[in-house]
């Protein structure tokens, strides 16, 4: 049920047709955990609290540095110094009270990462490193947990889905099987604000038409946006039966 | 025969696998996903996938930043 002023609040969600007061409910009732409070992390948490998500879960181990503001919106110069979990728990509360938000300061285990696991619904992967997003998504396919997987870099971006609970899911480690960092992240190789924020919000319109039910076509998809065409290009991804980490899972 | 790779022409040897292909673009294998006509090609069958005339190949890098 939703109270008056949830009513009020989510009023141009409930004139949706594909959200309405069903949906709403769903969102309300849902729990969602984003990992790395960054510059996807940033109008993914927003957009998610603002949406009436019902249980945030925000994990990040990193404090807040002068040079990550460019990219990082839902910080402010005073927050330089704070961990940036605690900075987005207060930024979140003040935009939603009516939700409830937890957060994690602290790199999770394989162990405490699957139990986190155990009792949501849907993770966001978005990280900044490849041992995380491959601890990430072997916990995610052990679990069956939902993941939206999200990327960017200089002027490109990278967005997937994998439904784990479904048998046939692709997951990251079929495509993207390397363990090392030598990919390319957001201090090596530099990116512009907006891209990881483009990626960021299309993981948040991803994961509320994932709780609402709203069919998606990014299951088992990898997107790739170019920033400087504005082209998006969209690749299937077939589960890997040999792939070390999910092949051996129906 | 003609493939196009990232948006370019190439001119290539008839039944050139897409293992082979990496060594023509000096190209490390680790770190990059191959699609074929949109479609994702599993990294086990790129010794063995033969490129067609006029296909279109996408080479791309894993992603970490976020």
């Amino acid at each position: 049920m939703l109270t008056d002023p949830e009513v009020l609040r989510y009023s141009r969600h409930l004139l949706l047709q594909d959200v309405d007061v069903t949906g709403q409910e769903k969102l309300k009732n849902s729990k969602v955990l984003i990992i790395g409070m960054g510059g996807l992390g940033s109008p993914a948490a927003l957009y998610l609290a603002a949406a009436g998500i019902g249980t945030l879960i925000i994990s990040d181990f990193d404090v807040l540095d002068v040079s990550n503001l460019q990219r990082q919106i839902a910080y402010s110069t005073a927050d330089v110094g704070k961990y940036k979990v605690l900075a987005m728990k207060q930024r979140l509360e003040a935009l939603n009270p009516q939700i409830r938000i937890r957060s994690i300061n602290k790199e999770m285990s394989q162990e405490q990462l699957s139990m986190e696991l155990s009792m949501i619904d849907l993770v966001l992967d978005c990280t900044d490193n490849m041992h995380s997003r491959q601890k990430i998504n072997t916990a995610c396919v052990q679990t069956k947990t939902p993941l939206l997987v999200g990327a960017a870099i200089r002027m490109e971006g990278q967005l997937m889905f994998f439904d784990n609970k479904l048998s046939d899911s692709a997951c990251y480690h079929c495509i993207f099987p390397q363990n090392s960092d030598e990919s390319l992240n957001c201090s090596n190789s530099g990116v512009l604000g907006p891209v990881v924020g483009i990626i960021g919000t299309m993981q948040a319109l991803e994961a509320i038409k994932f709780i609402v039910g709203i069919p998606s076509e990014l299951k088992n998809k990898l997107k790739l946006f170019d920033a400087k065409t504005l082209e998006w290009q969209t690749f299937s991804i077939n589960k890997n039966l040999q792939c070390a980490v999910c092949g051996a899972i129906s | 025969m003609i493939i196009n790779v990232n948006y370019q022409r190439m001119d290539v040897e008839i039944d050139l696998n897409i293992k082979q292909l990496f060594s023509l673009l000096k190209c490390d294998l680790d770190g990059h996903a191959v699609a074929v006509k949109q479609q994702v090609i599993e990294r086990q069958k790129w010794a063995s996938y033969q490129l067609q005339e006029n296909d279109v190949v996408s080479v791309f890098q894993a992603i970490a930043g976020g």
